[in-house]
């Protein structure tokens, strides 16, 4: 996963942005309570927290092989708010 | 309880059996309880009052399964009257309704009730009744969030308490303001806590398949409609799955037809993401092997070929792992260089660059040597471009390049490292601009103090050493090198033939704590008695020897020692070993010899053991096996290789085998070279070894199994598994004495035959990556055809001859020289040239 994204940062965050989304992510998710999405979080900031490692995954990390709607943001992929019928239709176990 | 029952006082009969069931709590009680509440829900059927017939049997049936079959009766009864929710909820008006009939109504409204609006208009109920005002609350919250943005304080919901059977309902309204949100976490949370039971939990999958969580769970029509109403199920993501499949089988006309209708939807959906896409499919079709030509169609016109396309082909390119594609990649990425600082991604001169080039170094490091620089000799000539515009192929100015635009120890230590391994001082030069740039780094202190040291400026190794120290004293390199230099100095003083200046040596040597340990007083000793010769005290000299004997507890070792320490100093007088004469004393030469090797390793000292000596101590070998310790073992099995004793070594190898896993991959490389004569074995040895020896993170030791088996391109593809070393170990222990005709060793046959090389197959064994082995051959268009005759032997040779050749080129190959090379002297033809020549 890119640890950007995990952290909820921008590519070019300062050090300081990068620990406070950190640790802001791990009290969201402390290791007790959350462990797995506690490993995501600590290997994502160990990604990005020494400089030379964050430069180098902005250069090199990126997938070709990735499945190609991941190119796509999500507004390219909209969800139209179609009222409560269909939502209800679901419900009555049409 | 019975007599209250029959008398129609069924309310009483119930609150009795409750109370001895609370007592006793044993199958006749409860038979007795549910009874009473079977007379008690007969007696509701009797009023028409069926809904409170029908929770109670609820209720009684949940808590007491065991009373399904006598109440079995009473079901078709109860469940044959439909349940209209005005009937459902009707006894909720009712202030004394029981708290388990309470308990059963709200139970069947989370689990059936799915119209709101029907509830929240049940006249049944009064008008302000808390349902009915959370049931209108929540049809208007889910009507709000299913039809447009809604706030946090649409959401508040008061009126729906946790203990309210409609609270999943808020929680579904949450998760679907959060859906719409896009804050797909929240959503997540929300639908994890809605009650499986409850009804809203029928919209769980269909939230969970947009949200592409489950995008393949099996979804009821009406959910289905409601995915592709609300995503459009996206047109443009079945066309990018269709076109990802297509990829994956590899089938080019499929990828071409995939493409259109992808290009089409991401032009209509999405156009500003439109090069995106036809960059990622460019690549992705170059990498396929697909003429662009071809692709240009379907895409709607060519890709735009800016940095973001140079980098994603390059990025490409390496993950082939072709050598070709490899070098390619090298060469784009020195573009998306050029491009990415003409967008204005990065200075031309900033730590990207730097990035950049190292990256590009640590690509051509990919690649065979000999590929390698074909491609840098016909690129100069093919070329008048000079300078920067091939940089792309030579590691050395890329690390330079790295180094200029970034001087961090990480970059100057790969180039470093990367010179170390070419022939010639790369590394000492290297060092030196380190060590001008960066005066504090230890590293290239150190690798200029050994540089050095090995070829004999010891106080240029001292200066260096003595900036070690003020760096990091402590370091585990630091303090063994001041023991060492000083006594390299204090020999290259005595050859040089100043005694005055070795004592000064032998003076600072004695302040030394490192010089008091273990046989370390010893070597000081017989340091002294050489300068004492030196200075003509022969008094002194016969003083020093019986301290060198009472130091080591051995004649034999303090001769051996003293022999060594004065050939070192070149003083030929004193370094003449008699022979051994004393039968106690050759019993105990092993060990002796074994002692000073070890001493003679750590002060770097060279020790010659006379023949004689070592027919002696191969002799007495067997007797002493069990008293040497596996240091001492070590020391003595390289001398036999050293002295070419092949058996010697052999049973030096059996005992350090028989002395625990600890030490058994050094034992193993021991047997490798015991075992020169028969080749596979020698091979398959070295390699279990490396394997056991990497187990162990004992670098030194596979790159010593690493040398062993450098050059036998016959046996390059052979690599072992943990597991197959493991087998290799076993029966080299098992092994004990030297294979003979009559007692044939272990054979490895098959480790030798069937060990795939694929990438894949390599990394499933755990192995670093050498995926071009593959194609040397190929690439090396002047190596003869027949080249897999082995080491030339010609066909039809007569056994005898072939055993005479076999031990010539084991001859050729203890002197350093390559079998190809003693091949090719012998027919009188320059060697052929090989990728690698055998080093020993």
């Amino acid at each position: 996963m890119d640890p950007f994204q995990v952290l909820g940062i921008a590519q070019d965050a300062t050090d300081e942005q990068i620990r406070a989304a950190y640790l802001l992510r791990v009290r969201e998710h402390p290791p007790d309570r959350a462990p797995e999405q506690f490993e995501t979080i600590r290997d994502a900031y160990e990604a990005v927290r020494d400089p030379r490692r964050r430069l180098r995954h902005r250069l090199f990390a990126i997938d070709h092989g990735a499945p190609l709607a991941s190119l796509f943001a999500p507004e390219a992929h909209p969800r139209r708010f179609v009222g409560p019928d269909p939502w209800l239709d679901v419900l009555k176990g049409k | 309880m019975r007599q209250l029952i029959a008398s129609g006082d069924h309310k009483a009969a119930l609150e009795q059996a409750k109370d001895l069931h609370k007592v006793s709590g044993t199958l006749a009680s409860e038979a007795l309880l549910v009874d009473a509440y079977a007379e008690r829900i007969r007696a509701l059927l009797r009023r028409n009052l069926t809904i409170e017939a029908q929770s109670l049997l609820d209720m009684v049936r949940q808590r007491y399964p065991a009373s399904r079959v006598r109440l079995a009766e009473l079901t078709p009864r109860v469940e044959a009257k439909p349940l209209s929710l005005d009937d459902l909820v009707r006894p909720l008006n009712d202030p004394d309704l029981a708290a388990e009939q309470r308990t059963a109504i709200d139970r069947r409204l989370r689990q059936e009730v799915w119209d709101l609006k029907a509830l929240a208009h049940c006249d049944a109920l009064a008008l302000d009744h808390e349902l009915r005002k959370a049931a209108a609350a929540l049809e208007r919250a889910l009507v709000a969030v299913t039809s447009g943005p809604v706030t946090d304080d649409a959401l508040a919901l008061p009126e729906v308490s946790r203990r309210s059977p409609l609270a999943p309902w808020k929680l579904l309204a949450r998760a679907i303001a959060s859906f719409y949100r896009r804050d797909d976490d929240a959503c997540r949370r929300y639908l994890e806590a809605i009650d499986s039971e409850s009804a809203p939990t029928r919209l769980v999958p269909a939230i969970k398949a947009m949200l592409a969580d489950d995008a393949h769970a099996p979804l009821t029509p009406a959910a289905a409609a409601l995915g592709a109403r609300i995503t459009s199920a996206s047109t443009l993501r079945r066309a990018l799955e269709a076109l990802d499949e297509a990829f994956a089988s590899a089938s080019k006309n499929r990828i071409l037809k995939a493409i259109r209708p992808a290009v089409d939807q991401c032009q209509q959906v999405s156009p500003e993401q439109l090069d995106s896409l036809r960059q990622h499919v460019s690549v992705r079709c170059a990498l396929a092997v697909i003429d662009s030509q071809r692709v240009v169609g379907p895409l709607g016109g060519p890709s735009r070929h800016d940095a973001t396309f140079l980098r994603l082909f390059a990025r490409g390119l390496e993950e082939t792992r072709n050598p070709d594609q490899v070098v390619l990649a090298c060469r784009l990425w020195e573009d998306f260089r050029h491009a990415a600082v003409r967008e204005g991604w990065f200075a031309d001169n900033g730590p990207e660059a730097a990035a950049l080039a190292l990256h590009m170094a640590d690509l051509l490091n990919q690649l065979p040597n000999d590929l390698l620089r074909d491609l840098q000799w016909s690129a100069r000539a093919g070329t008048n471009e000079g300078g920067d515009k091939l940089t792309y192929l030579f590691q050395e100015e890329l690390y330079r390049r790295a180094c200029v635009l970034d001087p961090h120890p990480e970059s100057f230590s790969q180039w470093m490292e990367w010179a170390a391994r070419q022939p010639g001082n790369g590394a000492e030069r290297v060092a030196t601009a380190w060590h001008k740039i960066r005066p504090r780094d230890l590293d290239p202190i150190l690798r200029l103090m050994n540089a050095a040291e090995a070829r004999g400026a010891l106080p240029t190794a001292l200066g260096y050493l003595g900036k070690a120290e003020r760096i990091d004293s402590l370091h585990l390199q630091v303090r063994g090198a001041r023991l060492r230099l000083l006594a390299g100095n204090a020999l290259r003083h005595l050859q040089q033939k100043k005694p005055a200046l070795a004592t000064e040596d032998l003076a600072q040597l004695s302040t030394l704590p490192d010089a008091q340990q273990g046989d370390r007083p010893a070597f000081l000793a017989a340091l002294r008695l050489v300068s004492s010769a030196a200075r003509g005290e022969s008094e002194r000299v016969a003083a020093l020897r019986a301290d060198v004997e009472q130091l080591l507890g051995s004649g034999p070792a303090a001769a051996l020692l003293v022999s060594a320490v004065a050939a070192a100093a070149k003083q030929r007088a004193i370094a003449r070993l008699g022979s051994v004469e004393d039968e106690s004393e050759r019993r105990s030469l092993p060990s002796a010899v074994a002692r000073v090797a070890a001493l003679a390793a750590d002060m770097s000292l060279k020790l010659e053991i006379p023949a004689s000596w070592m027919v002696e101590v191969a002799k007495q070998f067997p007797e002493c096996r069990q008293t040497l310790d596996a240091a001492h073992l070590r020391r003595l099995g390289e001398l036999a290789v050293w002295a070419g004793m092949d058996d010697l070594a052999y049973a030096i190898s059996t005992a350090g085998l028989e002395r625990g896993e600890t030490t058994a991959a050094r034992f193993l490389l021991l047997r490798a070279n015991a075992t020169i004569k028969s080749w596979e074995r020698h091979i398959v040895c070295a390699k279990a070894a490396a394997v056991l020896g990497r187990e162990q993170q004992d670098t030194a030791l596979v790159d010593e199994a690493a040398a062993l088996v450098r050059g036998f391109f016959e046996f390059e593809h052979v690599s072992l598994t943990l597991e197959q070393a493991r087998d290799v170990l076993n029966q080299e222990k098992a092994a004990r004495e030297p294979s003979t005709k009559g007692r044939p060793g272990p054979t490895y046959a098959a480790l030798l035959a069937n060990t795939c090389q694929c990438v894949s197959c390599r990394q499933a064994r755990g192995e670093a990556d050498e995926p071009f082995d593959d194609l040397d051959v190929d690439d090396d268009e002047d190596v003869d055809d027949d080249d897999d005759s082995g080491f030339g032997i010609p066909p039809g040779m007569p056994p005898e001859l072939v055993e005479m050749f076999a031990a010539e080129i084991e001859k050729a190959v203890r002197r350093g020289e390559s079998p190809e090379e003693f091949m090719a002297r012998l027919s009188t033809l320059p060697p052929r040239r090989r990728r690698r020549k055998r080093r020993r």
